[in-house]
């Protein structure tokens, strides 16, 4: 089972691979932002995993 | 060298192909992709994936088997029984593939390794849970490349798990049609337009559908470069929406509640239990088709008798319920699998020789069919005598319910129709079957005007 790479297959990963990047790093802000002013009582959750 | 017959799906990989010899099921690896098997051996990738249950196991056999000098090594995988195919499966099945192939994926990029190819078609139901079973599909990662089977993923899993999900309906069967998944602009134009608030959507369909049609983007690839990090990105966000869609379908369907609903008694039920008990303590048969399994009621009795069953609904709802059960209790000996007796799944793909039809590829010692007959004769035409010959075909022994025109279920089905089914009665019934069947056991149904019948093949 195998199979030929897709035509335009690579461009729209870059594109939504960008999309998506950029959402993770806004949503990580705003994670650090949430966490410096409410405090949460578990440390952890700042560097959740973010992709989640 | 010893004589084989390669099998009739494994054409399109230079690293190997999946041949049969003395009974037995083997995958040759190539010379082509030496270097690679090599890598997921020594990488520590097969043991783990193979710890986790996620991996098929194999044995390697030192012996070339095709006497072909492109021949590196041979292995013997663990052998898999039942072979089912996507256009079978249930939405909670596909959802579990798609995730296994993306666990599976994600575990490749900790080794170096990457999948080349993202089909359902890798993925078979062992013992009760998916598993990844083409050995030679692992690549060695390159971090500078997307994913190659990005494409090929969205169009086999995501795509037809979002149909079902926002149109409300059983559509996998049209992978049956589609056998490298179904096209992008075809989704496209299918899907509702209050998809297009959903991210994921809007990003691997819309998105994807516009630069697939757009003629600037098809041969720009190389231009752009990735990075690893992208690509867990784009993975963990394929695993959280097939992860999310939400677990219980609401959609009601016909038989979807055909045992709370109907006006079939629980003393009918408890005394059909007790026949085919007996008749189960009677055979020697290891496996079973249930036809018209529904939720799987007398799929679970013959399961507890140590059979390997195949239990068969043309409902998707039903095959669904039963899935989740099984997958809930862990039962090992139930595969669920949906079909629809009056149109079974075809042979399909290149030389209509890739992917078996239903019945060509599944055999079993018995078959069931209960409470079926009627619905096959009334409700779908097909004439008893056919009816016969079609299971003369299929079963070496049968356990068969006939439902008489006296029943009520019969009545009901007979109210909205003419009766045109002049023949249709138990005397009949039983000369047509015995021209190709010896019954073995015959019982009433007490309480009912139902019969069960345990018939062999003569």
């Amino acid at each position: 089972m195998y199979i030929d790479p897709g035509s335009g297959s690579y461009l729209i990963q870059v594109i939504i691979a960008a999309i998506l990047g950029a959402l993770f790093y806004f949503k990580n802000i705003w994670w650090k932002v949430k966490a410096f002013f409410w405090k949460p009582k578990k440390e952890d959750t700042e560097g959740e995993d973010i992709a989640k | 060298m010893t004589t084989y017959t390669r099998h009739p799906s494994s054409f399109k990989d230079p690293s190997g192909f999946v041949f049969e010899s003395e009974g037995k099921i083997y995958r040759q690896v190539n010379q082509f992709y030496a270097a690679q098997y090599r890598q997921l051996l020594d990488s520590g990738l097969y043991k783990q994936l193979v710890d986790r249950n996620q991996l098929i196991a194999h044995e390697e056999v030192a012996d070339n088997k095709t006497g072909m000098s492109e021949w590196y090594t041979t292995l013997l995988p663990e052998p898999i029984s039942p072979i089912s195919y996507p256009y079978e499966w249930c939405f909670e099945q596909l959802q579990d593939a798609a995730l296994l192939t993306l666990s599976v994926l994600k575990t490749a990029l900790q080794h170096g390794m990457i999948l080349k190819d993202a089909t359902p078609y890798n993925i078979q139901f062992h013992k009760g849970k998916p598993v990844f079973i083409d050995t030679l599909s692992f690549d060695t990662y390159d971090p500078k490349q997307p994913w190659i089977a990005y494409r090929q993923f969205c169009q086999c899993f995501l795509f037809p798990l979002y149909l079902e999900h926002y149109l409300k309906t059983d559509i996998q069967k049209i992978l049956s049609t589609y056998i490298d998944g179904i096209p992008v602009d075809f989704v496209a134009k299918l899907l509702p337009l209050k998809s297009r608030l959903s991210l994921g959507v809007w990003l691997h369909v819309y998105l994807q559908h516009s630069a697939t049609t757009s003629p600037r983007a098809n041969n720009k690839h190389t231009a752009a470069t990735f990075s690893k990090k992208k690509l867990l990105d784009v993975i963990s966000h394929l695993t959280n929406i097939i992860t999310n869609f939400p677990a219980n379908k609401t959609y009601k369907t016909t038989w979807s509640n055909y045992y709370e609903d109907t006006i079939l008694s629980k003393e009918y039920l408890q005394e059909k239990e007790k026949i085919i008990r007996e008749f189960c303590q009677q055979t020697n048969a290891r496996s079973v088709l249930d036809l018209g399994a529904n939720d799987g009621y007398f799929s679970r009795l013959f399961a507890s008798h140590n059979m390997q069953v195949i239990a068969t609904d043309s409902d998707n709802r039903c095959i669904s319920r039963l899935y989740q059960e099984v997958k809930q209790k862990n039962i090992q000996n139930i595969l669920p699998l949906m079909l629809d007796i009056a149109n079974p799944s075809p042979a399909i793909g290149f030389h209509n020789q890739e992917r078996a039809a239903f019945h060509d590829r599944i055999k079993t010692d018995l078959v069931a069919a209960l409470a079926l007959v009627h619905h096959l004769v009334i409700g779908k035409n097909i004439s008893m005598p056919v009816l016969a010959d079609y299971f003369n075909d299929i079963a070496p022994e049968l356990i068969i319910e006939f439902v008489p025109k006296e029943d009520e279920k019969v009545k009901q089905m007979l109210a909205t129709r003419p009766d045109t089914f002049v023949d249709y009665d138990q005397a009949n019934f039983e000369q047509y079957f015995s021209k190709y069947f010896d019954t073995l056991e015959k019982k009433a149904v007490v309480g009912t005007s139902r019969t069960l019948y345990r018939m062999k093949r003569k």
